[in-house]
């Protein structure tokens, strides 16, 4: 059986089925190196990502898939659960045979797995849309730290770079060491070790009084409902919010 | 008074409205620009009572000439009292935008002077953040009952969503709790803005270059409890401001007894479970085809605190269920208790390559507790009793609702 380990990018991952889907023998596994566990008859094929295959690749799914289906992939790729790059070659062996229609397969395990762990990254992507708290720090870049469970970072800054695209800002993901700088033009990916001057100008900590306050009197007290706040806000969000 | 004071009172005194909507707009940001709309609406925070924060909601002012019995800031009342500048608003506005805080500005007054003055200074406001400031985020503006058509009209042209509160259900409930208003005040600029929107709408299928008008629609808010009407009444109201009015979402507030006064009922906590049923029914309207009169009517003019409505007309339309996932119309699943909008739509689409069985709603995310009493897959019953009104019934109450009830019951 062939294993194909892949560097852990998303071009990476698309190289790799790419491979597999010219391999002569069955497919074991589709996986990253730290996912690898050497076994028996397992043999191992690293692959390095290719731009010209993985962009073949991408534009496939798309045209003779869907863009929808592209776009789950995409999410659960995020996800970095085990496994997923074999859910997504036996997804895409599926898609390729029956074209579009895969996204109305709601019943067929590999959709259903996939539309699951997709909806996951999805809502917690939507989720963080409104939870990512900015700080001006001195300098006055705008500061974001936060750690989510799925790699989401990517979806965040295409967010903001439409939306806060007139200031300069750095969203730093501290769980992966990961953070999308943005310079009122376009926003790169880059793996963050040195943190940036994090202390806070003057103008940040009057905003942050005001919000606090004013998260403390929207609330009415007869209403008081804790029980629904967390269910709304799992309590793991909440290191990194100004009014908490 | 420095703005930390002013913000205190003024969020404090703007709480009780329970809108905080940020969807249905999708403004683009322009070059230069800062801030877009999101379709579905993006949640911020969640307040210790367990509502989303979505906009700045905030009145500019809380200085008021009417004295309305309901409300918290009446002139009568003996409360600090504030007012911004529209430029202090816009200000505020901005950088708790570019923090993240807010999906937009939710800006409500009470009276000032008179007001067309009040209009004018939450016109100032918009105007300021949408020319000066290019501000593209979510703006969700209070017309104030009795200004001029003009000053509204303008403030539409930047809003993404206004309204204006009716509060009272009845004409004769606004006679008795706030006397100084005119119930025909309050409907005059809700129609004027519910025929500007459609005249939009259609301008904008003749002339791509058509301004927005209110894209997010208008919406208004029913306070529950206050004054004696049913639910029924309420419903009807809402049947026909959706009707009539183009109004894209009603608001229902359970009343939180914050003035004590004879005219007033004497509530120990407010009436939260009856609100959830009232948006339940609401919801019933909006996307599920009912009618008021299906739900509800002069003999029976009350929700059953114990049991949604859907579950209340299935059981007391047993004759319709159960019904064959594998055929029924999308109408007809839709008005199965516990499937939702979205389980229909998804059986509908799967069902296109193939018969569904019972274990192929559960792949893909249908909650069966509930609808498993009223549906056959492929010819097959799984509820596993008789579908009687008082079996079906004992079984769904202790499914499903007791959770709910203890999100609602007061400690």
């Amino acid at each position: 059986m062939d294993y194909f380990i892949y560097d852990g990018s998303f071009q990476g991952l698309l190289t790799a089925i790419y491979e597999a889907f010219y391999s002569k023998n069955q497919v074991g596994g589709i996986l990253r190196e730290d996912e690898y566990q050497p076994a028996f008859f397992a043999n191992k094929i690293p692959v390095e990502a290719d731009l010209q295959k993985s962009d073949q690749l991408y534009l496939a799914i798309k045209n003779k898939i869907s863009p929808q289906s592209l776009r789950k992939i995409y999410y659960v790729f995020l996800s970095e659960k085990k496994e997923t790059g074999l859910l997504i070659y036996h997804y895409l062996r599926l898609g390729f045979k029956i074209g579009r229609k895969i996204d109305s397969y709601l019943n067929h395990e590999l959709v259903a797995r996939l539309n699951q762990l997709s909806g996951k990254v999805s809502r917690e992507a939507h989720l963080l849309k409104g939870l990512l708290r900015f700080r001006k720090i001195e300098g006055g870049v705008f500061y974001a730290p936060f750690e989510p469970d799925y790699n989401i970072i990517t979806l965040l800054a295409a967010h903001f770079a439409r939306r806060l695209a007139d200031q300069d800002w750095l969203i730093h993901d501290k769980r992966r060491g990961l953070a999308a700088v943005y310079n009122r033009e376009e926003w790169l990916l880059t793996d963050m070790v040195n943190l940036p001057d994090l202390r806070l100008t003057e103008e940040e900590k009057h905003y942050q009084r005001l919000w606090q306050s004013f998260y403390q009197h929207i609330a009415i007290e007869a209403r008081k409902n804790p029980r629904l706040q967390v269910q709304n806000m799992p309590r793991r969000y909440w290191k990194y919010l100004i009014e908490k | 008074m420095d703005l930390l004071d002013k913000l205190s009172i003024l969020a404090d005194a703007a709480k009780y409205d329970v809108s905080c909507s940020s969807s249905g707009s999708s403004r683009k940001n322009t070059p230069g620009g800062i801030g877009n709309g999101a379709r579905t609406g993006i949640c911020h925070s969640w307040s210790d009572d367990g509502r989303c924060i979505s906009l700045l909601k905030i009145l500019f002012t809380n200085y008021c000439i009417y004295n309305c019995t309901y409300c918290i800031n009446r002139a009568g009342n003996e409360r600090p009292r504030a007012a911004f500048t529209p430029r202090e608003l816009a200000d505020l506005t901005i950088n708790f935008y570019r923090r993240n805080y807010i999906e937009g500005l939710f800006l409500s007054s009470a009276v000032l002077r008179n007001p067309d003055y009040t209009m004018e200074q939450l016109l100032k406001t918009v105007r300021i953040l949408r020319k000066e400031y290019k501000f593209n985020g979510y703006i969700h503006l209070k017309a104030i009952p009795g200004a001029d058509l003009s000053l509204i009209f303008e403030a539409g042209k930047y809003a993404d969503r206004m309204s204006v509160n009716i509060e009272l259900p009845t004409r004769q409930s606004l006679k008795m709790l706030a006397p100084e208003k005119d119930f025909t005040a309050i409907l005059t600029p809700m129609k004027n803005i519910g025929q500007a929107i459609r005249q939009n709408q259609e301008e904008k299928k003749k002339y791509r270059k058509a301004g927005p008008f209110v894209p997010a629609g208008q919406s208004t808010q029913l306070i529950v409890g206050a004054s004696p009407e049913t639910d029924y009444q309420v419903l009807k109201v809402s049947e026909n401001l959706y009707g009539q009015f183009n109004m894209r979402r009603i608001y229902y507030s359970a009343y939180v007894p914050v003035n004590k006064d004879s005219i007033l009922p004497a509530l120990k906590s407010p009436p939260l479970l009856r609100e959830h049923r009232l948006y339940q029914a609401d919801w019933l309207l909006r996307f599920y085809k009912f009618r008021a009169d299906e739900l509800l009517s002069e003999e029976k003019p009350d929700f059953d605190l114990e049991l949604d409505p859907k579950a209340n007309w299935a059981l007391r339309h047993l004759e319709y269920f159960p019904v064959e996932i594998n055929k029924a119309d999308y109408e007809l699943l839709l008005r199965v208790p516990g499937i939702g909008v979205k389980s229909a739509r998804r059986i509908v689409t799967a069902r296109r390559n193939g018969s569904l069985s019972y274990y192929d709603l559960e792949k893909f995310g249908t909650v069966l507790k509930r609808a498993r009493y009223f549906i056959t897959c492929q010819g097959k019953y799984y509820g596993g009793i008789p579908i009687r009104e008082d079996l079906v019934k004992s079984r769904l109450l202790s499914a499903g609702d007791r959770q709910q009830l203890s999100l609602f019951s007061q400690e």
